[in-house]
């Protein structure tokens, strides 16, 4: 079984304009080179469902790709204000974007009713507050059993999900190492699942060490060999974050003539994310995996086998 | 040694972490205010970042609250359902938040600033939403909001409660089905806050040496509650030198954290040193 493909053949063979969508990750992990490549491919009127995203999210509401985002948060942080949310949300630049808020919990809670097959989830968060006032999806309702007050939310079940992975072998077996996000849940929740790694690994590498395992093969519907397929945020293990790069996309981003600008400097005036890696230039590369293998590098176990 | 405004924040927040309690916290002011209890009076407080890092231990700055870092050598990486659930269990003693606006009963916004002829959907500002905001606030066992005192930041009535406070005060965080909870104190860069036992108004408690009471007033747009005694708080040239040392590359506490990383070589040299103890 091997679902090895090209990341251009992966984004056309699933996402279809007007489809909903998610990605894992949470500032890192977020798969921006599948991002680039959505924009790349020019597609419109996606609704995003996700918790917490950072530049991803920023960058396709900029580029206009989405009519809705479910979320509970879309911004860049320590380098600047979520500006393209600000744009699309209050003066429909470059189009209007429907917000439908929730909380982080809320959020992680609808990816684990899709995983799980049920419409929803009852949770105590968001009591009290004006999430629910202004989102209709969100239903506030008596416990049946201690008349408890609770909040409900729908599952979420997006057409298609991407998910960039430390490790995968060519069925899709994933294992992911350090902040997991949703991502075993989203992978779940998903009804086309494509993954991107930053290495593939044999099936036997995979079995010594299952637990790590939190995406299983029948999940999956594709894998993407992708490295570096985050920057620039950093993924554990792997790379940290190149922060000076985001500096500089906020820069550009102050308007949306400059994001334009920015988009055809690093997007359209390349052709795939190889291009995109040569740009940045192998020593820069190699010196953002050294500020993270140097430090945190993925502990390896050494099996012990006693042949008998 | 004069404590900035930043520093006093830092110095003012640590005081209500407790030993032995569990604490969420955020990049920044949170995280330093948290290190600088363990190295007082809390050694045994430990750090839970939203990402699911719990207890990590490096010399490396996390830029996030889901960096490389929140996981290095941690007692636990998690998943953001189960983490919030942990929380919801009743297993987190504290958080600590940012405010865009705050109320006089200690609700957040963070989602939208709607005034008179904005709605939420065409707001006049849209603010980066509750992130694990409102989850923090609802179900720690208790919160302390960390924020400056700018023009518009704290508001009668806040335009959407993206992280409920006491709500409208008296019991009705308990009649909204929140079980326990709610702000402790509200530290800002003039002073601290915290809120009556019965009506859970804000008042003013704590100012920082130097200060004025009138300064705070003038900031406030409603008539404030204040303390019968205020406390003039200050810190000790130890204490600032502690703060200090906790963040020796200057990101956190001076005002251009991110413009110091410019260029790509100052960054990678920077971060090589991994002068930032979190532990």
């Amino acid at each position: 079984m091997d679902k090895l493909v090209s990341l251009r053949e992966a984004v056309e063979a699933f996402l279809i304009d007007g489809c909903s969508f998610s990605y894992g990750g949470i500032a890192g992990r977020e798969p921006m080179a599948v991002i680039l490549e959505i924009v790349r491919q020019g597609y419109k009127d996606l609704t995003l469902l996700t918790a917490v995203s950072t530049d991803p999210a920023n960058i396709l509401l900029g580029a206009g790709c989405l009519k809705r985002i479910e979320m509970a948060y879309a911004w860049i942080g320590i380098v600047g204000s979520g500006l393209n949310l600000r744009r699309a949300v209050e003066k429909g630049v470059p189009n209007y974007v429907e917000v439908r808020e929730y909380s982080n919990y809320a959020a992680s809670l609808r990816f684990l009713a899709g995983a799980m097959g049920i419409p929803f989830l009852p949770t105590r968060t968001m009591l009290g507050s004006d999430i629910p006032t202004y989102n209709e999806d969100i239903k506030i309702t008596d416990c049946p059993y201690t008349g408890e007050k609770l909040a409900l939310v729908p599952a979420a079940s997006p057409d298609v999900a991407f998910i960039h992975v430390q490790k995968a072998d060519r069925m899709g077996n994933c294992q992911i190492w350090g902040v997991e996000s949703n991502d075993a849940n989203i992978a779940r929740a998903a009804k086309k699942l494509v993954i991107t790694c930053e290495e593939i690994i044999s099936t036997e590498e995979i079995r010594s060490l299952p637990n790590m395992t939190a995406i299983p093969y029948y999940c999956v519907d594709a894998v993407v060999h992708l490295p570096l397929g985050c920057h620039p945020l950093p993924v554990a293990g792997y790379y940290a974050m190149d922060l000076p790069f985001r500096r500089e996309f906020m820069q550009y981003n102050h308007t949306h003539e400059g994001f334009r600008q920015w988009l055809d400097e690093w997007v359209f005036s390349l052709k795939d994310h190889q291009e995109y890696l040569e740009k940045l230039g192998q020593d820069r590369l190699e010196k953002l995996k050294k500020l993270e293998t140097d430090f945190s590098p993925i502990p390896v176990l050494v099996k012990e086998v006693s042949h008998k | 040694m004069k404590a900035t405004a930043t520093e006093m924040m830092v110095a003012a927040c640590s005081k209500f972490i407790k030993n032995d309690e569990t604490v969420f916290v955020g990049v920044g002011i949170p995280l330093l205010a948290s290190l600088c209890a363990n190295r007082t009076h809390a050694p045994n407080a430990s750090i839970v970042f939203e990402g699911g890092g719990v207890g990590p231990s490096t010399m490396r700055v996390p830029w996030t609250i889901s960096d490389n870092p929140t996981t290095e050598n941690a007692i636990m990486s998690t998943e953001t359902w189960r983490l919030f659930s942990d929380t919801q269990r009743g297993f987190i003693d504290c958080g600590l938040l940012g405010a865009a606006q705050i109320d006089r009963f200690g609700n957040i916004n963070t989602s939208a600033l709607f005034p008179d002829g904005y709605s939420f959907a065409h707001p006049k500002v849209r603010l980066p939403g509750s992130g694990g905001g409102n989850d923090i606030a609802t179900l720690c066992k208790r919160f302390i909001v960390v924020c400056t005192m700018g023009k518009g930041r704290f508001v009668e009535k806040v335009d959407y409660i993206t992280s409920p406070g006491f709500i409208n005060g008296g019991n009705s965080r308990k009649e909204a089905g929140i079980r326990w909870g709610g702000p402790e104190a509200v530290i800002t860069d003039k002073g601290v806050f915290r809120f009556q036992a019965e009506t859970k108004e804000m008042y003013l408690s704590d100012i920082y040496a130097g200060g004025s009471i009138q300064e705070i007033i003038e900031l406030i747009p409603w008539k404030l509650k204040i303390a019968e005694q205020v406390s003039e708080y200050e810190i000790s040239d130890q204490e600032v030198g502690l703060i200090r040392s906790l963040d020796s590359l200057n990101i956190f506490l001076g005002s251009k954290s991110v413009d110091m990383v410019e260029d790509f070589d100052t960054y990678y040299h920077l971060m090589m040193k991994a002068a930032h103890p979190l532990t």
